[in-house]
């Protein structure tokens, strides 16, 4: 099992590699006579590489083996030759600066001025509700050039063909692609293709970017129940134990008893303060027994009121959210992302 | 006369009887307003012109209370049989049936205005006075805690009327009380405890110059009410 499984490996990987080394024995003369510092040899195996039958690959490499060549004997017009065949059979090529020589290094960047290519196209993956966002675009043109982007897909009726940009430009060039049609309504979901055509005087060259536009629906937001940071406080509250209620008895009780006294006309004898007496005497008791006892919650009017407007701000941000919610019920969350590129354009 | 008397004792009975069939009958409801409504015990101490005349007794009564918004009244009746004081000079013993309606509106904190009329008729009639006099006060309330409320009132007695004729000056005829109402069983029962003082500083004119002829009234009254 372990031995099958490393030669499906093997065989995955040859294929992949196949299709990236360089298979050609004259080219791969050519590249060991280079890597030993035979210019020579290196100059006329590439040359005869050429003429034989390559991939598009060895045909790019065996140019960049030219150019490198060139640049170490110092030819650097032929070296700049040699690699603006390279840039226009691989627009995206690249040389490591850390490992390259600074001579190639500069050659291939007056190459790369000398032609005109659209390099590094990417779309960037993004996900935004549908006319509230942009799609990154960015891209490379090597020389002055009136640029046109476009965007070209869909299916049947829903095919389109929309101009996000035109200019005329140099180096990096950021778009912001909103992904409406020209009616302000989000593109349909489907795939599509980004295409950046570059132009001056007779030269032209294109590439393109696929991008796969799906639709989904937008998040609702949640209810509030409450508020972060803010609680319902409670709204009754008991109050310490006192004697107030025993000294207020004892006050009213009092307060009868005398004003019986005082008012009693004195023509009719002694007043009579026997029921005055047992009623009083029955409310010093309760005022005594609701001294002992434990107080009664009572309304806490700060709380209430806090609570009360802590509830009006709950409900109006709910409804507020019920609002917002009704909306993105009719809105469209727009994914678009880059699909797998088939390769640069000319 | 006799047929006066008679018809006071069946408008008290009326009444009583009444308000007793309201206190059983527990699912009687008033929206947005409070009644309350019992019998009573009365027991009292009654004195007329001077220390001789002494009375003591004890009756039955009743208490109707009613609450709505800022207002309340409160209407009371009672039936006292006093009895001579066996200190004093009197003789006869005699009913005193009482009206007492007091109407109350709520002013500020524990303040509250009052208005209303007292009633008191003797039986005999001429065994003590009988009065009726317009009252004004005031009231103040307190919570003792939950449920349980006192309150202490006192006023004026304007434009007295006395059986047997006599005068009141303005500021003559006083009345205190003082008042207990504790809520039992979940607000469904009220213990009631009433004190109520009255003093008429009557003056009598028999033509041989102004007598003074006081009247002076102690009346206690515990009981229950209903509250719906």
């Amino acid at each position: 099992m372990k031995a099958q499984a490393l030669v499906t490996a093997a065989i995955l990987s040859g294929t992949t590699l196949a299709a990236q080394t360089i298979q050609n024995p004259t080219l791969r003369r050519a590249q060991q006579a280079f890597d030993n510092l035979d210019y020579r040899q290196a100059l006329s195996g590439g040359r005869a590489a050429l003429r034989e039958r390559l991939s598009g690959f060895e045909r790019s490499r065996a140019y960049e083996l030219l150019g490198f060549t060139y640049s170490g004997m110092d030819s650097i017009l032929k070296a700049v030759d040699a690699f603006k065949q390279v840039v226009l059979l691989e627009p995206e090529r690249t040389l490591d600066p850390n490992r390259t020589s600074p001579k190639a290094l500069s050659a291939f960047q007056v190459a790369l001025t000398q032609v005109l290519v659209v390099r590094q196209l990417v779309v960037d993956s993004v996900t935004f509700v549908g006319g509230q966002g942009v799609v990154p675009v960015r891209y490379t043109v090597t020389q002055p050039a009136r640029v046109v982007t476009r965007v070209v897909g869909g299916t049947g009726a829903a095919s389109t063909s929309l101009r996000i940009d035109s200019t005329v430009a140099n180096g990096q060039v950021n778009l912001r692609w909103p992904a409406r049609l020209p009616n302000g309504d989000p593109v349909p979901a489907g795939n599509y293709t980004v295409i950046v055509e570059a132009a001056v005087g007779q030269n032209s060259f294109s590439t393109s970017q696929p991008i796969r536009v799906s639709h989904g629906t937008v998040d609702t937001v949640a209810h509030l129940t409450s508020l972060p940071g803010y609680a319902e406080l409670p709204e009754t509250e008991v109050p310490p134990k006192s004697w107030r209620p025993l000294g207020l008895a004892l006050v009213y009780t009092g307060v009868a008893l005398a004003g019986t006294s005082a008012l009693s006309n004195g023509d009719l004898g002694s007043p009579s303060l026997r029921e005055g007496g047992a009623i009083g005497a029955g409310i010093v008791l309760a005022g005594f027994i609701m001294t002992l006892k434990k107080p009664a919650p009572q309304a806490a009017r700060g709380n209430i009121l806090h609570n009360q407007l802590l509830r009006e701000q709950i409900a109006r941000r709910n409804a507020e959210i019920a609002q917002e919610n009704t909306r993105r019920r009719q809105q469209v969350a727009l994914t678009v992302a880059p699909v797998a590129r088939p390769g640069g354009g000319r | 006369m006799r047929t006066e008397r008679r018809k006071d004792g069946r408008a008290l009975r009326a009444a009583v009887a009444g308000m007793v069939v309201l206190s059983v009958i527990p699912s009687f409801r008033l929206s947005a307003q409070h009644i309350s409504i019992g019998p009573q015990v009365v027991f009292g101490d009654y004195r007329e012109v001077s220390s001789d005349l002494q009375y003591r007794g004890s009756g039955i009564g009743a208490k109707a209370t009613l609450e709505w918004k800022k207002f309340s009244a409160d209407i009371v009746l009672s039936k006292v049989k006093y009895k001579p004081t066996s200190n004093g000079t009197a003789t006869t013993e005699f009913d005193a049936s009482e009206v007492d309606v007091r109407l109350r509106y709520y002013i500020t904190g524990p303040v509250s205005g009052e208005l209303g009329f007292i009633n008191r008729k003797a039986d005999p009639e001429f065994e003590a006075q009988s009065v009726g006099a317009v009252t004004a006060g005031a009231q103040m309330a307190y919570l003792l805690g939950p449920g349980v409320r006192m309150a202490l009132h006192g006023g004026l007695m304007f434009g007295a009327k006395y059986s047997g004729g006599g005068t009141t000056s303005g500021l003559g005829a006083l009345q205190l009380g003082l008042g207990l109402t504790v809520d039992a069983l979940h607000r469904r029962v009220r213990v009631t405890g009433d004190y109520g003082f009255q003093r008429f500083s009557r003056k009598t004119d028999d033509g041989r110059g102004v007598l003074p002829a006081p009247i002076q009234q102690s009346l206690g009254r515990v009981g229950f009410a209903i509250a719906f």
